[in-house]
């Protein structure tokens, strides 16, 4: 299927079934937007970034990893999933499979440097963008230009000089995949001479927006079983 | 290109042809992290499952028209979620994404099409158990590789354990139940006898109080395990986890 090039990307074009904007409907003020329509992914995402106990970094770097490391989760799954249910062409089964793989490194050196005060992975729903070849490069340009961006947007507030230069090191990876995603889906590569970093709270209201970060299923009970015995 | 011939830095001394015109700056400190090499997914014996999110009817084809099979409801009569195996994908003519789910109704062994947008997030497992009723034994595999394997009760004639491809989908705890022993796994198999059974007629995988009657054929459809074994696969055993029953 080919894909319509477009100048960027917004929330209508990842909703493509309409499920953010239902949860938009009759919310009015931004108040509400965040307070409502949104408190059941924004509270998961926000308990998640919490650190939970500070390791050698600073309580403020610590919780930059860890926001870093909820960023990096999501990448990482959203890749591994394409790549495992292989529904995608042919022609684009090295990216999720390229992809999949630096991500679940940064995973890894996130998840070695925060030791214990590690957030834990959070469960998600990709809602069938890992199923759609259209859908995913659409949604790995949203993943990468916002990881980008992400990291930028934390640049100034990391305490440590080492941690910066390991975070540089990684946003500029993740603007290479931002260049490549966009390029086979039909972006612009590289249209800007000047790129703003987004902050924290805009970074978790754009997934939060997605819908991606859900609960966990419940399996477990504590209940007499009922099976024929 | 940076050029700077015959430039001065800043200990004042001329530096050769085609050095950098600014000023020497001290070296950037080394990386807080180390990323290792990204390495390759794990190849296996892997099975997709995912929560039924809403209500949904289960369907003999990938169009909304299509016979309805049987009705998912989101939570199973033990009050957990509602769980599906899921196979294959395939869009219809309005480009809606259907996925393939093996379903927990009779008769046994059905698979059926429900909406993507029905279900939930996909988990991945590795493992399957597979029931033997010939050699009354129970194996867990993961990565096809056998890691777990117990000698079980099965149903006795009159009240058959049923045959085919079914799956884990809850695990019950802590609850006062000698007969059940200390944990039990909710599979997708329904008893085609005890029709009638509260709470459907399910077929669980369970502990025991009365182990000396092990191995055998001794249960209403459901399958034994001494306490001790059922305890260690409840270690091992995700939900979700295929079962084959041959």
């Amino acid at each position: 299927m080919p894909i319509e090039p477009i100048s960027d990307l917004t929330l209508d074009q990842l909703d493509r079934d309409g499920a953010i904007r239902e949860a938009l409907d009759g919310v009015s003020s931004r108040a509400g937007f965040l307070g409502k329509a949104f408190v059941g992914s924004a509270a998961l995402l926000g308990a998640l970034a919490a650190p939970r106990r500070a390791g050698a970094a600073s309580p403020s770097d610590n919780a930059i990893l860890n926001f870093a490391l909820t960023l990096e989760y999501l990448q990482a799954a959203f890749y591994t999933e394409t790549q495992r249910l292989g529904a995608i062409g042919a022609e684009l089964a090295r990216v999720p499979r390229q992809l999949g793989g630096v991500e679940r490194a940064h995973v890894a050196a996130l998840q070695d440097v925060l030791g214990r005060a590690a957030v834990k992975r959070p469960r998600f729903d990709f809602k069938g963008t890992t199923e759609d070849q259209v859908e995913f490069l659409r949604t790995a340009v949203a993943f990468e230009d916002l990881g980008a961006a992400a990291y930028k947007g934390q640049a100034t507030r990391v305490d440590s000089p080492a941690l910066l230069a390991a975070a540089v090191a990684i946003h500029s990876v993740e603007a290479r995949h931002a260049a490549w995603m966009r390029y086979l889906a039909g972006f612009t590569p590289a249209g800007r001479a000047f790129d703003e970093g987004k902050p924290e709270f805009e970074v978790r209201r754009i997934v939060a927006s997605t819908r991606f970060i859900v609960a966990r299923p419940r399996t477990t009970r504590r209940r007499r079983p009922r099976f024929t015995g | 290109m940076i050029v700077a011939s015959g430039a001065v830095g800043d200990s004042g001394s001329p530096q050769a042809p085609g050095a950098l015109e600014a000023p020497a700056l001290p070296p950037s400190p080394d990386p807080a992290l180390t990323v290792p090499t990204p390495t390759p997914i794990r190849r296996g014996a892997t099975s997709t499952w995912a929560p039924v999110r809403r209500t949904v009817l289960a369907r003999a084809r990938p169009e909304p028209d299509a016979d309805a099979i049987a009705r998912l409801e989101t939570r199973t009569p033990e009050g957990t979620s509602n769980i599906v195996i899921v196979f294959g994908r395939r869009r219809d003519a309005a480009g809606r994404l259907w996925v393939q789910v093996r379903l927990p109704v009779l008769p046994n062994d059905r698979t059926a099409w429900v909406p993507r947008r029905a279900l939930g997030g996909y988990e991945v497992v590795r493992t399957r158990l597979v029931v033997d009723l010939g050699a009354l034994t129970a194996t867990l595999l993961r990565d096809r590789r056998p890691v777990f394997r117990a000698d079980i009760g099965v149903g006795q004639a009159a009240w058959p354990t049923p045959t085919g491809e079914f799956y884990i989908r809850n695990r019950l705890t802590n609850y006062d139940s000698a007969f059940y022993g200390p944990l039990a796994f909710g599979t997708s198999a329904r008893s085609a006898v005890l029709t009638d059974w509260p709470d459907g007629g399910f077929v669980g995988i369970h502990g025991t109080n009365q182990p000396g009657l092990l191995p055998g054929r001794v249960s209403h459809g459901c399958i034994r395990m001494r306490n001790e074994d059922i305890l260690e696969l409840g270690r091992l055993m995700p939900i979700g986890t295929p079962v084959t029953v041959r």
